[in-house]
């Protein structure tokens, strides 16, 4: 039995090193979420189930002319700004299912493995382990953001070379619409989350519920409802989070009308392939989306700073 | 010179009192801290480590008041507490990197300090293994390497060798000898031999206060002539259990022997016998320590 003991070695270990704590923090976490397998099963599901989405759109519907009744079948490219406008509030759903559970419990994951208290009494400063939690899970669910645009245009581009008629992805478009309605939404829920649950730590389960509730009922069943009777108001399509209402306000501008000089398939396709691609209406959704996502960012802050070290419970 | 004062620290929550009115000093060596189950061990290592703020009273490290200058106290902490998590996710050696980069050691110091404590606690062999694939005791080990991997000046080990076999506790234990030479080590147990094997100080903690502050010589010698031991029956064994504090109670061919904590003799044919530490603790603790 040797016991080495630690003050014989050359350079004592007590030098702290102060630069890179965030990125410490940061990098380790990553290296965490990283080597967790169901992290990498959720990733490749929700990029799989993204693909799938995009690929089923392109399947075709009926466009019925109003004048004689007659059908013709076309179909609206996922990629399209038309498609995506269907499609991303429902992906974003599914993106929404797995981030609570990727940021809310950067800081109460600790409590509840109870490895807080090793934690807590090494030298790491509290700004450094919260911010550094925060944004290690930010980064994450930054990543399956862009794992969904990298289906969306992996798909496009292969519907593109192997479906006839089928556009490839305007990348324009495209980019504009995940900046717009993903991005925000990505961090409004990653930071609303991490925020929530830090600031009440026993509450975090139902923190994620209560955000996951909140978004279906916002995505699928207010536009459900409203989609069917009276168009939303202006100021619910410009500042709906889940992009459920945005995209219903500004999917009426793609609508077409068939008159009678469409007589076949392939022209109600020649004039979808000019309607589909059609530049989004950016004024009035666009700014407040990231509004949102930036005031998402003070609370966060906020939580930084009511977090405490040291706690009389959780023990 | 590093120094830990504690002065009329109190820990209240509601009406019940975890610590009352609790003052110390402490210099560089081994302070071994004994109590019955809820006496306050745990609630004074937890506000000397900076988690649990006190209700009442200062803690001191190096004339500093740790409330407003934890920091200073943390980056020369090394804290093993009573329980702690893992994460699952990580090997041993990882997981102990991880905890190395969050104490703030170098990058370039960090593997040679974990190759360091992962041979102390002897899990050079199992290093690279998930953290779940552990027994108790390796992870009690590694709970203990990772106090170890900023050489601490202060180092607090609540229970550190539950879970241990008796070798491993050993050999914990001789390794907290070697280290005291130049460090203020805090030791909790119920373990009344561990104690008395490296710890150059005792406190007794009771119901929140200091009952005893003492040396295990002291206590010893305090505690002579108050353990005898009796070969009897088994009628009269059960009924000398009933009366008296029996600190250990063997079955031979002829009869049970009882080693019996008194001041007085218990049976005519007791004889006095030199007291253990264990029994100079139960002697001062009293009866109801014991029900505890």
């Amino acid at each position: 039995m040797t016991i080495t003991v630690l003050t014989n070695t050359a350079t004592p270990p007590r030098v702290i090193q102060r630069s890179p704590l965030l990125a410490r923090v940061m990098a380790w976490e990553l290296r965490r979420f990283c080597a967790s397998r169901l992290f990498w099963v959720q990733a490749l599901g929700f990029f799989g189930f993204s693909l799938f989405l995009t690929w089923a759109l392109h399947a075709p519907v009926n466009f019925p002319q109003v004048s004689n009744g007659v059908q013709f079948t076309g179909f609206v490219a996922g990629t399209s700004a038309w498609g995506l406008l269907r499609t991303l509030p429902v992906v974003l759903v599914v993106l929404v299912l797995l981030l609570p559970f990727i940021t809310a419990d950067g800081v109460t994951r600790d409590l509840s493995r109870r490895t807080h208290e090793l934690l807590m009494t090494t030298a790491l400063p509290t700004w450094a382990y919260v911010w550094g939690r925060y944004l290690a899970g930010l980064v994450m669910s930054l990543g399956l953001a862009l794992l969904l645009l990298a289906s969306i245009l992996g798909m496009g581009w292969l519907l593109h070379l192997t479906v006839t008629d089928y556009p490839a992805p305007v990348i324009g478009n495209l980019l504009l619409l995940w900046v717009g309605m993903v991005l925000p939404a990505t961090v409004l829920v990653s930071s609303f989350g991490f925020a929530l649950s830090t600031l009440l730590p026993r509450l975090s389960t139902l923190v994620k519920v209560v955000i996951l509730v909140a978004w279906i009922v916002g995505a699928l069943v207010i536009p459900l409802g409203l989609g069917r009777t009276t168009p939303p108001p202006a100021w619910y399509v410009n500042w709906d989070p889940t992009s459920g209402i945005t995209a219903l306000g500004l999917l009426p501008s793609y609508s077409i009308h068939l008159g009678p000089t469409i007589t076949n398939a392939v022209q109600l396709q020649q004039l979808i392939l000019t309607v589909e691609n059609k530049m989004p209406d950016l004024a009035g959704w666009f700014a407040p989306h990231l509004l949102l996502a930036g005031c998402s960012l003070a609370l966060v802050l906020v939580a930084a700073l009511a977090f405490k070290r040291s706690r009389d419970t959780f023990s | 010179m590093m120094e830990l004062t504690i002065e009329r620290l109190s820990k209240r929550y509601g009406q019940h009192f975890a610590l009352r009115e609790l003052s110390l000093r402490c210099e560089p060596g081994m302070l071994g801290l004994v109590g019955p189950n809820g006496a306050g061990k745990t609630t004074l290592m937890r506000m000397i480590a900076t988690l649990l703020e006190p209700t009442e009273g200062n803690i001191r490290w190096n004339g500093q008041d740790i409330r407003t200058h934890g920091q200073a106290l943390r980056q020369v902490l090394g804290y093993l507490p009573q329980d702690f998590g893992i994460y699952p996710e990580f090997t041993g050696r990882q997981f102990l990197c991880y905890l190395a980069a969050m104490k703030g050691l170098p990058g370039s110091l960090v593997n040679r300090r974990v190759d360091e404590v992962l041979s102390i606690v002897n899990l050079e062999q199992e290093a690279d293994r998930k953290l779940p694939t552990y027994s108790g005791g390796m992870k009690q080990r590694i709970g203990i390497a990772q106090a170890l991997l900023n050489d601490p000046e202060l180092l607090i080990v609540d229970e550190p060798t539950a879970g241990l076999d008796p070798a491993e506790r050993v050999r914990f234990r001789t390794l907290l000898a070697s280290l005291t030479s130049n460090r203020i080590i805090l030791l909790s147990t119920h373990i009344i031999s561990d104690v008395e094997a490296v710890a150059s100080r005792l406190i007794i903690l009771q119901q929140g206060r200091v009952l005893s502050d003492t040396t295990p010589e002291a206590l010893l010698a305090r505690s002579a002539g108050s353990v005898w031991s009796v070969t009897t029956d088994q009628i009269t064994a059960m009924q000398l259990q009933a009366s008296y504090q029996v600190s250990t109670m063997v079955n031979q061919m002829h009869g049970i022997t009882l080693r019996i904590v008194s001041p007085t003799c218990p049976h005519e044919a007791a004889v006095e016998v030199s007291p253990s530490l264990e029994e100079a603790y139960l002697l001062t603790t009293g009866w109801q320590a014991v029900r505890v």
